[in-house]
């Protein structure tokens, strides 16, 4: 491979998918999740968790954009590829999106006795959403398969994932609420882990076993030595994790942020697994990323404005996470 | 059924439902900092209640079209995965740099916008409202530049039957992008002011006389009444850009079958595309020649120029009269408005009843507006470049139908919701109108955590 720029753009921006599709999952994951947990909880425990949220989904949504936009503007073949075959679950999702997005404003606004309705969809949403989410992400492994046997890996990928969103959304919950709702929540967490423990497991036998390519990626020496790490050390933090839920929330809310923070870095974990067993392709067994990518031309351009401005809205975000730190309270316009 | 007429159908109901919301929040992020900048110029705290009434229809509005804005980019690749494919290398830089420049910049200050009144300080809290309102702006600017030079497209070759961009800056810069830019802006500021101005004057007509509600009906209506004079010039001068450059979307507009001199003018009719002529039309002689080319035998172009490859005509020509009916009721609704608030300081009660409906005509003009563009470059998707035919993907039409109907059903609801909730926050300021517990201004950080209630 010469490292020249035909090679390296292309290259550069499934980095950069990655990182936009990673930073999705873990920041939209947990408002989802505390969309699939509004169910579970009472009227008052419901505008908490929307307070909770309220500040960050908006802009936490703003890299599903950003990742399907890279995938549109960098591999505009693989776009249509995944898109046209994934029409009806990515519709699904949509909605789901839809749904649970004006529900946020609506139930804030609307008369008193036409809340609980707005309620309902916002829960209902959330978790259309992540099992279309899951869905999608099944099928695509299994290289946009049709027929039984990758519906139903579909089908066990899109639980996995709502009740990895749902332990992000009672792991933030810790981080932000207080009191008897925390405490709830670590409750939620406990069971949740157990599913995504369960979920990810599967999912990682399943794939190898599902694709003799992925098979051949993963189980030759001396590879195997060096991707080892991944399943045992997520092995480790599940376990941890699980450990610790029976001991928060502890003694002056220390350790508070610690759940998510588990979290997120066994997304990471899990997510480096599915890079490792797509790479070097960005439809499975149909496109490589050099295959489908625009002109380099195209890419170089939006990768000066990518090389400025991503730092710039990390940045201000990070900025926006602090002003709104801390505790969640009442959410009020002013 | 059809997938190309199906898929066209869904693009175009999403891109109507989206366009009401960027319509509304473009110029309302304006329009709240204009109401925060007067209130702290004056300290006058009936400026802030007008900003928090308007700032729950900026949430409102912002959250419609943050998430049918996500549906629309996820059916460039459904439905019309041609269109990546053949033009990327453009169409995909310009949506990248609206993401970064815009989605995030609005998406991430909104947050702090509206709910961070009392975790920043009064500066910190105008700067975000500036920045939000920037990046609608910014937003607006790429998109309008994509939309533009699928209109008019330059700067450009096609190597191995794909596009690549020879030169930005006049790929951005096309020829169509300055006049439809200022159009698009200009109706924003129309839709916002006729909004604001026909809710209070719903709010006038229930008996609410509270200062803030003055306060926001004499913005709606003067700004409302500045902007159409220069709205009615900047169209004209868009008309006049487009005839230059896509003249077979103006024969279709004045449904003008023949290129002559001493074009009338067409105020009303039924054209017929079958029989080529205008059933039951009214008109003024010379009409056409004068407005298009201000002479009266200036030579219009005319669709037999065309045959086989122009719009079709009914649409535009009806499309291009609401629109500038529209535009004409505008200018006299605002104008007396004004005249009645400058003058008597209060609306007489016909006018108000009028304004009320006409809360909506900014959306009903906007949308007459975009469809006689849209459809008038027909039958290409990027002109003379990619049929909208060639661009449509194999997604089979039963599924395209299916999924149409229930977009259909989800934005009817959604639509009746938002006007339903729009009109209970208007009543609902009414009846606080000054008695509102007044918003907890301060001019440093408030200190944390702070106790709700």
């Amino acid at each position: 491979m010469t490292l020249d720029w035909p090679t390296l753009l292309p290259l550069i921006f499934a980095g950069l998918m990655g990182l936009a599709i990673l930073i999705y999952v873990v920041l939209d994951g947990f408002d989802l999740g505390i969309g699939i947990l509004f169910s579970l909880a009472d009227d008052k425990e419901q505008d908490t968790m929307i307070a909770a949220i309220g500040p960050f989904w908006d802009a936490n949504e703003t890299w599903l954009v950003l990742a399907v936009g890279l995938l549109l503007v960098a591999f505009p073949m693989a776009h249509g590829v995944i898109l046209t075959a994934l029409y009806l679950p990515v519709f699904v999702l949509l909605v789901g999106l839809i749904l649970r997005g004006v529900a946020f404003d609506f139930r804030a606004k609307v008369p008193t006795h036409r809340k609980h309705r707005w309620n309902r969809i916002f829960f209902i949403g959330s978790l259309t959403a992540s099992l279309a989410q899951g869905y999608m992400l099944g099928v695509y492994v299994l290289g946009l398969q049709t027929g039984m046997a990758a519906m139903a890996f579909g089908v066990l990928v899109a639980f996995c994932l709502a009740a990895a969103y749902a332990a992000m959304g009672a792991a933030w919950l810790i981080y932000k609420t207080e009191g008897p709702l925390q405490t709830k929540a670590v409750l939620w967490l406990r069971a949740a882990l157990v599913l995504t423990a369960l979920g990810m497991a599967a999912v990682s036998i399943a794939t190898p076993l599902a694709s003799p390519r992925i098979f051949d990626k993963w189980f030759v020496l001396p590879e195997l030595l060096w991707l080892s790490p991944l399943p045992i050390l997520s092995g480790i933090l599940f376990l941890w994790l699980w450990w610790q839920t029976f001991h928060l929330p502890k003694p002056g809310d220390r350790h508070a942020a610690l759940p998510f923070v588990t979290l997120a870095a066994i997304f990471v974990l899990g997510f480096a697994g599915l890079a490792w067993s797509f790479y070097p392709f960005v439809v499975p067994e149909r496109l490589t990323i050099w295959q489908a990518a625009s002109a380099p031309e195209a890419l170089g351009i939006i990768l000066v404005g990518v090389a400025f401005v991503l730092p710039v809205i990390l940045g201000y975000s990070v900025y926006a996470y602090r002003v709104f730190g801390g505790k969640a309270d009442d959410l009020r316009y002013d | 059924m059809d997938p190309l007429i199906l898929s066209r159908m869904q693009f175009a109901a999403n891109i109507s439902f989206h366009i009401l919301f960027p319509t509304i929040t473009i110029a309302l992020g304006w329009v709240l900092l204009f109401f925060k900048i007067r209130y702290n110029a004056t300290s006058d705290t009936a400026w802030m209640r007008a900003y928090f009434t308007w700032v729950k229809v900026f949430a409102l509005s912002f959250a419609m079209g943050v998430v049918s804005g996500v549906t629309m980019s996820f059916q460039f690749g459904t439905n019309w995965p041609g269109y990546m494919e053949k033009v990327g290398n453009i169409a995909g830089p310009l949506l990248a740099y609206e993401v970064l420049t815009a989605f995030f910049l609005e998406a991430v200050f909104l947050g702090i916008m509206l709910f961070g009144f009392r975790r920043v300080s009064n500066k910190v809290h105008t700067a975000a409202t500036v920045l939000v309102a920037f990046g609608t702006t910014m937003s607006a600017f790429w998109i309008l530049a994509l939309n533009s030079w699928m209109q008019t497209p330059v700067g450009f070759e096609i190597r191995d039957g794909v596009v690549h961009a020879t030169s930005w800056w006049a790929v951005v810069f096309n020829p169509s992008f300055p006049y439809r830019l200022v159009h698009m802006l200009l109706a924003s500021g129309l839709t916002v002011s006729f909004l604001i101005a026909g809710l209070s004057a719903l709010r006038w007509l229930v008996g609410d006389r509270s200062e803030s509600m003055w306060k926001a009906l004499r913005t709606g209506t003067f700004l409302g009444a500045i902007l159409i004079p220069i709205q009615i010039f900047a169209g004209d001068q868009h008309g006049l850009n487009t005839l230059e450059h896509q003249p077979q979307k103006i024969a279709a507009m004045e449904a003008n079958w023949e290129t002559r001199a001493h074009v009338p003018l067409v105020l009303f009719g039924w054209p017929d595309e079958a029989a080529r002529t205008n059933h039951f039309e009214v008109t003024i002689p010379d009409g056409a020649s004068l407005i298009l080319r201000h002479s009266p035998d200036g030579v219009v172009p005319g669709l037999n120029d065309y045959v086989g490859n122009h719009p079709p005509v009914l649409p535009l020509f009806w499309g291009f009269r609401i629109m500038v009916g529209v535009g004409v009721m505008m200018l006299l609704v605002s104008w007396t408005a004004t005249w009645w608030l400058w003058r008597r300081q209060t609306l007489p009660r016909p006018l108000a009843l009028l304004m009320v409906p006409m809360a909506f005509s900014g959306w009903v003009a906007t949308l007459a507006g975009w469809y006689v563009t849209e459809i008038g470059r027909q039958p290409w998707l990027v002109t003379g470049v990619l049929k909208t035919a060639d661009a449509v993907g194999p997604v089979a039409g039963s599924h395209v139908a299916f999924t149409l109907a229930v977009y259909l059903a989800l934005y009817t609801t959604l639509l009746i919701a938002y006007l339903a909730t729009l009109t209970h926050l208007a009543l609902k300021a009414a009846k606080e109108g000054d008695k509102s517990p007044l918003p907890a201004v301060l001019d440093k950080p408030a200190a944390q955590p702070l106790a709700g209630g």
